[in-house]
């Protein structure tokens, strides 16, 4: 038996010695556990990061420093604590990766890139295409390139994919387009050849709830009930970070597509519902209906859920406005004192920015 | 109180660059002594740097005594419980008689860790944390050390990627000493006052980073 200990040396892991992304495609447990701590607490020291994952100081050491040299993880300034030792707090580098996420709704696609800790580098909206028209791809693809080339030459290949988020819902499908679900079939592989980076293909709601797991009002969290109120309206629930994706999802016609079809038999114009940023005007009766409709259904649905799970948080996503969000889960918690509602974070299409969420988490996080 | 090992050769000793090993700076000049300072009371901190000391080789010249592996055990034995053992050695290794190429050396320290993972000499019978300290790359003009050192400086260039290696595989910490500091030109490759100062303070910052449980 040759004696092991000296055997030519294998690391566990050694960063590259040429500046950038490692090319090792496939991340260690211990060191998807560290990254999957550092995406939900921002300023950890490295006890902080050994206590919390069973992983030796020396083992942290190696990993911290591989990470470091990637590119991957940044050190803060010293922080003098109340007793013992200064401790050197670890983040995320913001540069360190790059994602690009799409949405494809009924009424237009978003197209974002976000940085490692979820700060939106570049968004734009294109216009589903005319049912006439054969296809909308080169526009499509020509906006995907372009979220890819916001970043400098140098940080592409820190793009660690492209999530596409998929309407499942089949009332929100009828709303497309002939032929656009066929379409949807094929971009995956039209995307992969045309960029020539990996895509992650979700169902968009489940997406919106990685993304404000990930980025937005839900990190702190780990059992709540998601809600997203979009044309309509759709829950999923998780518990213990964990998504539940089932095949049996219901939504509900207390969506802005109900408002909608309030208003037009009102004077009011509709379009501005559909606006992601900025504020509703006043629409008066129409309005308040509505918001008493989905607030009864919301409390409907937590009533449901509550005979099996003890849940009580809620988080409201969507991509209308945060202060529309907030006077719904205001009514809801009025209606039911025992809720603790929060509206979501994400402003910017929180279904394209969940969707570019799971690159992350399919590479560098423990699943 | 924690204590700390510092395993060296003539640059842990504290060797005045352009001295003989009887030129030493104090106590308080010496990186081992800075590191002290900067640590506080609670850190014990052990100076063991012998001057020549190699990592695993017996030395035909200066003899068997500057072989880091034999003198290593009795030494952690002697001083054991220990919570930390710095080892900084392998610019001896790197003198023409013994012609090891850099790999070599990192695998010296290697053999190093092992010694101290099987003995365990931390607390409770515990092996304890090591950090693997690269020493910072000759210059070019050694001066009258040419002949001993001839062809060393090159190799000592590499010295800090073999043991990053080595410290990685083996799991114990790591420092390029060379990121912080420089050879002092008087001989070419030992350290100036102001290095050990440079060195003793960022070396208690890398052993505050370790993490140490508070409630130990």
């Amino acid at each position: 038996m040759p004696d092991m200990r000296f055997a030519p040396p294998n690391p566990i892991r050694i960063a590259d010695r040429s500046p950038g992304m490692n090319a090792v495609s496939v991340r260690s447990y211990n060191e998807r556990l560290v990254l999957s701590l550092l995406l939900q607490n921002e300023g950890l020291s490295r006890m902080e990061i050994g206590q919390r994952t069973g992983l030796s100081a020396q083992t942290v050491s190696v990993l911290v420093r591989s990470m470091e040299q990637e590119g991957l993880v940044s050190k803060g300034e010293a922080q003098k604590g109340r007793i013992g030792p200064p401790t050197i707090p670890l983040s995320l580098n913001p540069q360190g990766a790059f994602s690009v996420g799409i949405s494809l709704g009924h009424h237009q696609t978003d197209v974002v890139l976000i940085d490692f800790v979820g700060t939106v580098r570049f968004h734009t909206t294109i216009e589903n295409p005319h049912p006439d028209e054969n296809t909308n791809h080169s526009d499509f693809l020509t906006t995907v390139q372009a979220a890819v080339d916001a970043l400098p030459k140098s940080n592409r290949e820190r793009i660690a994919g492209i999530g596409l988020a998929l309407p499942e819902d089949h009332h929100e499908l009828e709303l497309v387009p002939n032929g656009t679900i066929e379409r949807y079939e094929s971009l995956r592989e039209e995307i992969e050849s045309a960029i020539g980076i990996e895509v992650y293909v979700q169902n968009d709601i489940t997406a919106a709830a990685a993304g404000e797991s990930m980025f937005g009002a839900a990190k702190p969290l780990t059992d709540y009930l998601f809600f997203y109120l979009g044309a309509r309206l759709h829950n999923r629930l998780v518990l213990n970070h964990q998504i539940f994706n089932g095949q049996m999802r219901r939504s509900y016609d207390v969506g802005l597509l109900n408002l909608q079809n309030r208003l037009e038999g009102t004077d009011n114009p509709t379009a501005p519902i559909w606006n992601q940023v900025g504020s509703w005007p006043d629409l008066g009766h129409a309005e308040i209906e509505w918001r008493k409709e989905c607030v009864d259904q919301l409390n409907q649905s937590l009533e449901a859920l509550s005979q099996f799970v003890p849940v009580t948080t809620v988080v409201l996503s969507s991509q209308a406005p945060k202060g529309i969000c907030k006077q719904v889960i205001g009514e809801l918690m009025n209606l039911n004192p025992n809720v603790t509602a929060l509206a979501g974070d994400l402003e910017i299409s929180p279904k394209a920015i969940g969707a570019a969420s799971l690159p992350f988490s399919s590479k560098f996080t423990v699943q | 109180m924690r204590s700390i090992l510092c395993f060296g050769d003539s640059n842990t000793h504290g060797q005045m660059p352009g001295g003989t090993p009887l030129d030493r700076f104090g106590p308080e000049e010496r990186w081992p002594g800075v590191m002290r300072r900067e640590l506080g009371e609670n850190w014990y901190v052990i100076e063991e740097g012998l001057s020549g000391r190699t990592t695993v080789y017996d030395d035909p010249i200066e003899g068997d005594i500057k072989n880091g592996r034999r003198y290593l055990r009795p030494c952690l034995m002697s001083h054991a419980p220990i919570d930390l053992t710095i080892i900084m050695l392998g610019t001896n290794d790197l003198k023409r008689r013994f012609q090891q190429p850099p790999s070599e050396v990192a695998m010296g320290i290697g053999c190093l860790i092992h010694d101290i993972k099987e003995l365990a000499p931390g607390p409770i019978g515990n092996i304890p944390e090591i950090l693997i300290v690269a020493p910072p790359p000759m210059l070019d003009d050694i001066k009258e050390w040419e002949s001993i050192f001839s062809g060393a400086q090159e190799k000592s260039h590499k010295l800090a990627l073999e043991f990053e290696i080595i410290a990685d595989s083996l799991e114990v910490h790591f420092f390029d000493a060379g990121s912080v500091i420089k050879s002092d030109p008087a001989d070419g490759f030992h350290l100036s006052r102001e290095a050990h100062h440079t060195l003793g303070v960022v070396m208690a910052r890398e052993v505050l980073a370790i993490g140490w449980d508070e409630n130990v």
